[in-house]
């Protein structure tokens, strides 16, 4: 008996040495605070993160987290507006179409530098887009330059030619009209770098970027910090900050824990458990990003029982997308009823969503066939996305909305990569997605995420659905100029989209972001990266 | 001579169940007389009784919840407060007993069938034999125990039951090596030579006379690894390789609740707690019956 209360005794004492210690560690934090005492010197704003950026050459990277940086280093011919998906000048200061739509001129912006002192002018810009065009290009090296094929159809694509008219005037010929050309050149991958730096650098580009942006690249420790200093010779309004750092910090209550102590200024990635929290902290300020995306449940509609539409339907009614926004979202999100995102050109209002009705549900299963339901598989991601921040409480919240009617669904989940590909190839019988708008055109989401065209494995599409009415509208929608007349065609699919019902439209999310009070001028964009030149810290 | 011989069977009959009477009976006063082992069998006793009568105790479904009530603090209504679907967590707690119990005997069970026969057999015959099994149950040992529990689900895929078969696979070697312990030494006895003599097959000297005698330190590391078994149960289920939501299982409890964790810490304070006082319970009755059932210490 002794023997086991001195073991007790012992288990106990070690217990609290522990929780001490954690206690101490945790308290320990702040004290060790570098940032702060070279702020006293320098400006400097520390972005804390949720991952490393895999890449910094903007051309061979497809992710938010590589995005973040490198639109801070480098600039487009256009660029988006700071708070919308309007287009602006950047390193061009104008342009023109031509009649048939075939031919764009572009004027460059004279006396523009690039980070390691050479000059701008439409020489590199033949280079560069020379290189992401042409696979054979000496330099088309680094990776395998994916957005191009995302968004102008192949190598080369659409683009037939791009040549220097002189030392500031660019001309591209198309092989047909795109009428989202000028739209996709705002993106973040198609900025310009130094073909002095990607010459030097070559296949070691993404370590070593170099552009005309307005910070430019320092030190980049992986998995820890990416460092970016002021450039003083940059054309547009100079940076405010000294520094600044990108922070990895994978833990989303460790990253609000080093919010809390000071060590960062500004993070994103916050659960919504915590939105609360920062509310209520007058240290912080809450910022929403605009709504540019769309939560979504695919049913793939080659497999039993989504190839009837009474089940998708019935499916649509099951679930109370309400009930879930309000308890996962911490209420900043919309209810989706399109898959288009409200605040976009095209977003048909007049669609009348699905009712959240479960004996209507139970009705339409009876009629498909299925009066007790039946047994599947609901796929969700491992990782908190922006546009569903609990993918996993939310995928059991679905499932038990889906027991309701009868439907029992197992939850299935794979490391995020593993998944991707997995739904991508249509192994789900449904399974959680979303995406968020690159850039600001309708055809970024319906033709992307809905066409046949993207339902050929490895898909964009992964309900799977081919209906060659939308197709058509899809297509004449991308080679029409006029946006009324594109927007109206947008409406168009959206309804039948709707009528066919391939998906449950979830969610349309304002992703939270927190900084401290003293931080000024940040304005969130909706495509999910913005520049960084107009903060502040006070 | 029949008679005699009934009668002797009889009267040895009667002395054998004596001394086994005996011997059992002397083990559960001395396991009695030990503080610290009447609270684990009390609390394992508990844990039986919870997943027996959860139906009856738990005051809501634990595997639907509103949404509306979800992350309630502790209340008159919900004793230990609601989880993020609006669950009630003290009959999640109630419900996942059962869940606990099972994993604790299919895994148990697992490793101690194929762990006794092996260590047995190994222990018994010898030569070759033993060489072999051994340095197979060796190469297993070497590997870090919870590692190739993960190593085996993922090969068979993450569910509740494969995580049980995992941690059974990983759990053969101890059995295999503490019988085959138990083994050497009992068959070095004279009565297992007595036993050879009268013509028995190796078969029912094994199963009657040498496993009888190996049963305390068996019953022992059983008891012990039941409350290992939970533990283990409840990692694979926190890391996504267990039993799959709406599952009342503890470790996955504490993996939903971990996001909470500041802003509604009896989400994963209640399971853990549950987790911690259960396999508490398996090892403070492991050791106390190691010690009631241990000659040296009979008094």
């Amino acid at each position: 008996m002794k023997r086991f209360t001195n073991k007790l005794i012992i288990v106990l004492v070690m217990l609290f040495a522990l929780s001490v210690l954690v206690a101490g560690c945790g308290g320990g934090a702040p004290a060790e605070d570098q940032g702060k005492q070279e702020a006293a010197n320098e400006k400097v704003l520390v972005w804390g993160r949720g991952g490393d950026s895999p890449g910094l050459d903007p051309a061979n990277v497809t992710d938010g987290e590589s995005a973040k940086v490198t639109i801070n280093i480098f600039d487009g011919l256009v660029q988006y507006k700071q708070d919308s998906t309007e287009i602006e000048p950047a390193l061009a200061t104008d342009w023109k179409v031509s009649e048939d739509g075939k031919t764009w001129t572009f004027y460059l912006r004279q006396g523009v530098k690039f980070h390691d002192g050479t000059d701008f002018d439409a020489e590199d810009v033949v280079f560069n887009f020379e290189r992401w065009m042409y696979k054979d290009h000496e330099y088309h090296i680094g990776g395998t330059f994916d957005y191009w094929g995302y968004m102008f159809g192949d190598y080369p694509g659409v683009v037939e030619s791009v040549t220097a008219k002189d030392k500031y005037t660019v001309e591209f010929k198309l092989k047909k009209p795109m009428a989202t050309f000028l739209a996709n050149l705002a993106m973040f991958p198609f900025g310009i770098a130094s073909p002095e730096a990607v010459k030097e650098y070559g296949e070691d580009f993404f370590k070593h970027p170099v552009g005309t942006g307005p910070f430019k690249f320092v030190e980049w420790v992986p998995d820890d910090k990416i460092v970016l200093e002021k450039f003083e010779d940059y054309w547009g309004e100079k940076a405010k900050v000294d520094k600044l750092v990108f922070r990895s910090i994978p833990d989303n209550s460790t990253r609000l824990m080093e919010l809390q102590a000071g060590t960062i200024d500004i993070m994103d990635g916050i659960s919504p458990d915590d939105v609360a929290t920062i509310k209520n902290d007058e240290r912080f300020q809450l910022i929403l990003r605009p709504s540019m995306n769309v939560g979504y449940v695919a049913m793939n509609m080659e497999k039993e029982p989504f190839d009837d539409p009474r089940v998708r339907k019935a499916v649509n009614m099951a679930i109370n997308k309400k009930e879930i926004i309000d308890a996962f979202f911490a209420g900043l999100a919309k209810p989706a009823k399109n898959p288009l995102p409200p605040s976009l050109w095209g977003y048909n209002d007049a669609i009348e969503d699905y009712p959240y009705d479960p004996p209507k549900a139970k009705a339409l299963l009876a009629e498909a066939g299925y009066p007790d339901g039946f047994e599947t598989t609901l796929w969700t991601m491992p990782v908190p996305r922006p546009y569903f921040p609990q993918p996993q409480k939310i995928a059991e919240a679905i499932q038990a909305n889906l027991a309701e009617v009868g439907i029992k669904a197992e939850i299935i989940t794979y490391d995020w990569a593993t998944y991707l590909e997995k739904v991508e190839n249509g192994e789900h019988d449904m399974a959680m997605l979303g995406w968020t708008g690159d850039n600001g055109d309708p055809d970024n989401f319906l033709y992307v995420l809905l066409d046949k065209d993207n339902a050929v494995k490895p898909a964009g599409n992964i309900a799977f659905y081919k209906n060659d009415e939308l197709h058509d509208i899809l297509i004449e929608a991308q080679q029409e100029m006029d946006q009324e007349v594109r927007a109206q065609l947008y409406k168009q699919a959206q309804e039948i989209i709707h009528e066919d019902a391939p998906w449950v439209p979830m969610s349309h999310s304002t992703p939270p972001i927190a900084a401290k009070k003293n931080v000024i001028g940040y304005v969130p964009h909706p495509t999910g990266v913005e520049k960084l030149n107009t903060v502040d810290i006070q | 001579m029949n008679m005699r011989a009934v009668i002797k069977g009889n009267s040895e009959q009667v002395e054998v169940t004596c001394q086994s009477r005996s011997l059992w009976s002397d083990a559960l006063s001395r396991l009695l007389r030990q503080k610290a082992a009447v609270l684990g069998l009390i609390i394992v006793l508990a844990l039986i009784a919870s997943a027996i009568f959860a139906p009856f105790i738990a005051p809501y479904d634990p595997e639907k919840g509103k949404l509306s009530d979800r992350l309630q603090p502790p209340s008159a209504e919900h004793w230990l407060g609601t989880d993020s679907q609006g669950r009630d967590i003290l009959s999640r707690i109630i419900y996942g007993s059962r869940i606990s119990i099972q994993v604790g005997v299919i895994t148990v069970g697992i490793s101690l069938v194929i762990g006794t026969f092996l260590g047995a057999v190994s222990g018994y015959f010898g030569g070759i034999l033993d060489l072999l099994v051994m340095r197979f149950i060796d190469i297993m040992m070497a590997f870090p125990y919870i590692l190739l529990a993960i190593a085996i689900t993922a090969v068979l895929g993450p569910s509740l039951i494969n995580a049980m078969i995992a941690i059974g696979i990983v759990g053969i070697p101890i059995y295999a090596r503490v019988v085959r312990g138990a083994v050497l030494s009992v068959k070095e006895n004279e009565y297992i030579d007595a036993a050879k003599a009268v013509g028995c097959t190796n078969g029912q000297i094994i199963w009657r006379h040498v496993l009888p005698n190996c049963i305390a330190p068996i019953i022992v590391q059983a008891t012990l690894g039941i409350g290992t078994a939970i533990l283990d149960a409840a990692g694979l289920s926190f890391l996504g390789l267990g039993a799959k939501p709406p599952k009342p299982e503890w470790g996955l409890m504490l993996n939903q609740g971990k996001d909470a964790l500041q802003t509604a810490p009896w989400t994963v304070m209640f399971p853990g707690l549950a987790i911690l006082l259960v396999v508490l319970g398996f090892n403070l009755l492991g050791d106390g019956l190691r010690d009631a059932l241990d000659p040296k210490l009979k008094d």
